[in-house]
């Protein structure tokens, strides 16, 4: 019992870190080299790394999606730690619209004239921070999506994620409150009931024992008197 | 419509939301007037004097102005929304 919760307890708390990996924003450092729009077949699984910029988009099994290409920084730990080396990233441009994950993009095409701005050479680099969600697999076609370019003036700038930083003081909060609101909830509502119910189940077992005891008397005078 | 969408659905589950903090904060509120009037007569026999004194403090609660804060629970993520809207499509 006790290792099937902490397996149950390790699923959830992986299910929640994909989660949460593909869909909080982490930021690039990258050079824009060239941007360009292409159709994608959408009619198999791999349409849940697609986004739905609105709702006829649900249906058709095909659209046109714009693409961001760049040069980017490597880093490790999810990007806290710099490296020298840079490796090609390749960014979706689509507007997320109403739907998840709720990022409200609606100007892919101002995005897409910003990145086509900062287009450079590797003898004239113009560095920029992009902001994005999602994974790039090559395999299934995975691009992440950016949602916001700004240029930068070197490869080496320091990038705070104050919006991870706040969502997961939040997170933490909204954990906390919810266990003292089920405390709460359970000292005063349940355990009353619970008492209460305990003590009915105890006066019925009573009743039952009592109510044995008068059958196997009843028996007992039917068995021959030694 | 996914805007529809996203105004019924959010609005269904901060309804929750407020309907859970309501009762929760009016259940904290009523287990400390419970134990004040215990602190205050240790050895009460009369429970109709705990009830009403229990009722009282409700009634007040329910008149000041913390019941209608939780009502920022519409409010806050609304601004949110609008900040990350504003924020992410401005140039």
């Amino acid at each position: 019992m006790h290792r099937i919760k902490i397996a149950f307890r390790v699923l959830v708390f992986m299910f929640g870190w994909v989660i949460l990996h593909y869909a909080l924003p982490q930021h690039d450092i990258v050079r824009v080299v060239n941007t360009y729009q292409e159709r994608q077949d959408l009619n198999d699984w791999t349409r849940i790394f697609w986004a739905r910029p609105d709702d006829q988009s649900a249906t058709i099994i095909n659209r046109d999606v714009q693409f961001i290409q760049t040069v980017k920084k490597k880093t490790y730990l999810l990007g806290f730690v710099p490296r020298d080396t840079t490796e090609v990233m390749v960014y979706r441009n689509e507007d997320t619209g109403w739907s998840w994950p709720f990022y409200f993009k609606f100007d892919t095409a101002s995005l897409q004239t910003e990145a086509d701005d900062l287009r450079s050479t590797p003898e004239q680099p113009k560095w920029a921070v992009v902001t994005h969600y999602g994974w790039r697999n090559e395999y299934f076609s995975a691009f992440p999506n950016a949602v916001a370019i700004r240029p930068v003036d070197s490869p080496n700038v320091t990038i705070i994620p104050w919006f991870n930083i706040f969502f997961f003081v939040a997170l933490m909060a909204a954990i906390a409150f919810i266990r003292a609101m089920w405390r709460q909830f359970r000292e005063r509502t349940v355990d009353p009931i619970m008492d209460s119910a305990g003590h009915r189940v105890d006066e019925v077992q009573a009743d039952i024992a009592e109510s044995r005891g008068r059958i196997s008397r009843w028996l007992g005078t039917w068995r021959s008197k030694k | 419509m996914g805007f529809i969408r996203l105004i019924v659905f959010g609005f269904v589950g901060l309804s929750v939301l407020y309907l859970m903090i309501s009762v929760y904060s009016r259940s904290v509120r009523r287990e400390r007037l419970e134990k004040e009037f215990d602190a205050d007569h240790p050895d009460n026999v009369d429970e109709d004097a705990r009830d009403a004194y229990v009722a009282e403090g409700i009634a007040a609660y329910n008149s000041s102005i913390r019941p209608k804060l939780i009502g920022l629970v519409y409010v806050v993520p609304t601004i949110a929304i609008a900040a990350i809207i504003y924020m992410i499509n401005e140039n």
